[in-house]
């Protein structure tokens, strides 16, 4: 990896990017950009990585998000102590929902997990122990510093940063490793990996549940720093759509390409938002949608495929 | 015997692509499987690979019978393959179509690495390592195939028409390559349509027709075969009669 | 008494479900890619009939067959300018092309029409008839009768006509077909302009009776999908089946569970189906 010294700077920036500005909206940008890659990072291990196209994700993100908040209306958890609870959930939600659904090739994988989120999101919204349509809400005020109850984003950005490195840190690991490889033959083609002794089901079981784990882990922050969830927030199509959107603008099935995709999206989402008021969110998914079209249509290696063809023809050209 | 398989019969609803066909592989052998298009060669391969499940028969593999095991305990125990239509992972350099083969027997991607480099240059591919798949040809993607094959350190290894489409040139490499596995202490199966690869490969041949094996023996013999002629003329009359499509 | 009247109710609708499913059917069994957008299809196709009334004053007549033709060139639109491109790249473009489509129709809809529902006046079509005690409103019997008639016309057309074989034949082998003269690409853009169409046909009828909403797409989208899934990916008549049985369970679920459980009901099915037959439940390969 040449790039080392330009990664290295990128998180320099975005570790700082909180201490250049005193504007709560910037501020609070780069918490939801940072969020926003974990997600899209945690989709890309099963999405990218291994090619299975879940568009249903929210059912893990959902099982994060809810996970804190039943534990503190219940229990009286602070959300943050859910969130092992709700990756553990998730992870049992994958072992059930996926097993049989991995069978499934291409499109048909695709259809599946969306029936299953839209599924969970039913009988969520008419769950009373979930706050059914209504949803849960969290510490109205902190009870204490353990609530991570913070006015500031900034806190937020560092906790998200943190978890988003040591996610893309696992990640890389699992690429150079037996499993990186695995899963990129799985992509391939289960059929040629499987004759080379590609145990094709379980390595993709494997990554279903490093990514669902991470998801809900993702759906449990949320919540730590919103407060607030309801079925169409925490479980909703949209949910899946923008973790598949993020990853595949940057380029599915690379490292960064999650992170580099949050940073040209969210900023985008929340300006659309921030401009269009209340109809923003119509707006935003117009935008999305046409991006996907886009990606799909002429590049659908997304931005770091676009950046590596570049790099290789100025390569060229200095040679 | 390294592989026995008897009374192997592969039905696709009322029509049997294989029907009843036995092959017995002793080790170090190079078998030469020939047949007319659409014998039901590649179907009996999925089924001696793990790839298809056989409708009735039974498949020994190194003692073990494998007619339910699927295609990954088939690669485990030792047994490779080559698809006729080459499926490479496009989106991996050579290297790493490479590496994944050797993964099944190194965890680690040095040693993995290793395997990989010895393979391609074994198969001539060194120069190609760190070429993306998807940039290869057809006769790259083929010769790609076997060393992915080759990197699962087989003793047994399949090859569907990996002489297909290439021109003499390559296919003289080819066959030098195939001479070299063997030498490796590779046993090895191959369906080939050139009669003069199997004549100069193969050491038995065993031809199929609408999924039957109708003769085995020494090639020069079996291609002498007044059934086999049969089989193969009545084949290539059909051929002329269609305008040569098919 | 009133479980048959919930049966006959989910037979019409169900007979609307066969239509535009068989139009996607079409699709599916022809270049093997679905159409995420399928359902959205049928919700423009809503508006459309809902626009032409309010604003035109076009009764069904016109807004029924005007549905029908905006929806096929959308259709050969969207296969020649995406599906055409997406069709041989990466799965993920295959998937996302026709999902990112879904999304710009649904919000551009949320966008310009609000989220609020709208529907066609009930007496569009007059009134209700009073069969040996079963209550039918006209709308419904009128739109379940003419997408029954138009899915089994688009089943003739299929397998008794030169158009249609060629079709089929595309469909059946590209490179065969090619030999024999067809051109595939025309033949696909045909079967999107015919699969929008149906979904153009269906939409106009389903408005003359159900709110019209900017995301009643999705659950469109995903009950086309179970009924080709049930009736054989690339067969009509499995979709006439299929759809019509999918009308009733819902119906029946809805009165017996309950309303919001009706969806529940027929995507635990679809998951139920694909996990146990992959291949579908009524095909074949
Ligand atoms: N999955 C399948 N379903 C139905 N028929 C098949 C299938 N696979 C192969 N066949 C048929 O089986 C016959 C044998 O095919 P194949 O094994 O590919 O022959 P060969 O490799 O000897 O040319 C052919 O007639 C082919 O059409
Ligand atoms: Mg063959």
């Amino acid at each position: 990896m040449k790039q080392w010294p330009l990664v290295l700077l990128g998180f320099v920036a975005i570790a700082a990017w909180p201490l250049l500005t005193d504007d709560v909206f910037l501020q609070r940008l780069g918490a939801l950009v940072l969020l926003a890659a974990i997600s899209a990072s945690a989709w890309n291990l099963i999405g990218g990585y291994a090619g299975q196209v879940s568009i249903g994700h929210s059912v893990y993100f959902g099982a994060g998000a809810y996970a804190s908040l039943v534990l503190y209306t219940q229990l009286g958890w602070p959300p943050i102590a859910g969130a092992p609870v709700g990756m553990l959930v998730a992870m049992a939600l994958a072992a059930v929902v996926g097993t049989p659904t991995f069978r499934l090739r291409g499109h048909y994988f695709s259809m599946a997990t969306i029936a299953a989120a839209e599924l969970a999101r039913i009988l969520v919204a008419n769950w009373k122990l979930l706050g059914a349509a209504v949803g849960l809400m969290g510490p109205p005020v902190p009870r204490s510093v353990v609530d991570l109850s913070f006015i500031s984003p900034v806190p937020y950005h560092y906790l998200f940063l943190a978890v988003l490195v040591v996610l893309l840190g696992l990640t890389w690991q699992m690429q150079r490793s037996r499993m990186g490889y695995y899963l990129a033959a799985i992509r391939g083609g289960d059929r040629a990996a499987r004759s080379l002794g590609v145990p094709v089901l379980r390595y993709k079981l494997y990554a279903l549940l490093l990514s669902a784990a991470f998801t809900s882990l993702a759906g449990s922050l949320y919540v730590v720093m919103v407060g607030f969830i309801d079925p169409d927030s925490a479980l909703g199509i949209l949910i899946s759509v923008k973790m598949v959107i993020v990853a595949a603008l940057g380029g599915s099935g690379t490292l960064f390409g999650p992170l580099i995709g949050a940073i040209i999206l969210v900023p985008l989402e929340e300006t659309t938002n921030a401009v269009f008021g209340g109809s923003g969110t119509g707006v935003t998914y117009i935008v999305y949608g046409a991006i996907i079209v886009l990606i799909a249509r002429f590049r659908p290696g997304g931005v770091a495929d676009l950046w590596r063809s570049i790099t290789v023809r100025m390569a060229r050209r200095a040679a | 015997m390294l592989l026995e398989a008897r009374g192997i019969i592969m039905a696709f609803g009322a029509f049997r692509a294989v029907d009843g066909a036995d092959l017995d592989v002793a080790e170090g052998e190079i078998i030469g499987l020939i047949g007319p298009n659409g014998a039901g060669k590649s179907t009996f391969f999925n089924c001696l690979a793990g790839d298809a499940q056989p409708t009735a028969g039974t498949i020994r593999f190194r003692g073990q019978d494998v007619t339910r095991a699927t295609p990954e305990a088939h690669a485990r125990l030792g047994m490779a393959r080559s698809f006729q239509v080459p499926v490479t992972f496009e989106d991996m350099t050579v290297a790493q179509n490479v590496m994944v083969g050797a993964f099944l027997r190194h965890g680690h991607r040095a040693a993995a690495r290793r395997v990989a480099d010895e393979v391609l240059a074994f198969t001539g591919l060194d120069q190609l390592a760190d070429t993306p798949a998807r940039s290869l040809g057809t006769p790259g993607r083929k010769r790609l195939e076997i060393a992915r094959a080759l990197a699962t350190e087989p003793q047994l290894l399949l090859l569907d028409e990996a002489l297909a489409g290439l021109t003499p040139a390559e296919v003289r490499l080819a066959i030098a390559l195939v001479r070299r596995i063997k030498a490796r202490g590779i046993t090895i199966v191959i369906v080939e349509h050139i009669m003069e690869v199997i004549l100069s490969l193969a050491e038995r041949a065993v031809v199929f027709h609408q999924g039957k094996v109708i003769a085995a023996g020494a090639p020069r013999a079996v291609v002498d075969d007044p059934a086999v002629v049969t089989a193969y003329l009545g084949h290539h009359m059909k051929r002329v009669r269609r305008g040569g499509v098919g | 008494m009133i479980l048959l009247q919930v049966v006959v109710s989910g037979l019409l609708m169900g007979a609307v479900y066969a239509l535009f499913s068989s139009g996607l059917t079409l699709i599916w069994g022809m270049m093997n890619v679905v159409n995420f957008a399928h359902g959205d299809f049928v919700m423009l196709a809503m508006y459309a009939a809902f626009f032409a009334f309010t604003l035109l004053h076009l009764g069904p007549a016109f807004f029924i067959p005007g549905a029908a033709a905006v929806l096929f060139v959308l259709g050969v639109v969207v296969y020649l300018g995406l599906v055409r491109h997406v069709a041989r790249g990466p799965m993920l473009a295959q998937i996302l092309g026709t999902f990112g489509l879904a999304l710009v129709l649904r919000y551009a809809a949320f966008w310009a029409f609000t989220a609020n529902f709208v529907s066609l006046p009930d007496n569009l079509v007059g009134g209700t008839f009073d069969i040996g005690g079963l209550r039918i409103e006209a709308s419904r019997l009128l739109g379940g009768v003419l997408a029954l008639a138009i899915t089994l016309g688009m089943h003739l057309v299929l397998t008794r006509t030169m158009l249609g074989s060629r079709i089929l034949a595309v469909a059946e082998d590209r490179n065969a077909a090619m030999l024999m003269g067809i051109r595939p690409d025309r033949m696909q853009a045909l079967a999107w302009g015919v699969g929008a169409a149906s979904t153009g046909v269906a939409g106009a009828l389903i408005a003359m009776f159900f709110y019209i909403s900017p995301t009643v797409g999705e659950s469109l989208s995903l009950i086309a999908f179970v009924v080709v899934c049930l009736g054989g990916f690339g067969s009509v008549p499995g979709a006439l089946v299929a759809g019509l049985g999918i009308g009733v369970i819902e119906a029946l679920s809805a009165y017996l569970i309950g309303a919001v459980y009706q969806d529940v009901v027929v995507y635990a099915l679809f998951l139920l189906v694909l996990w146990v037959r992959p291949q579908g439940l009524m095909g074949t390969a």
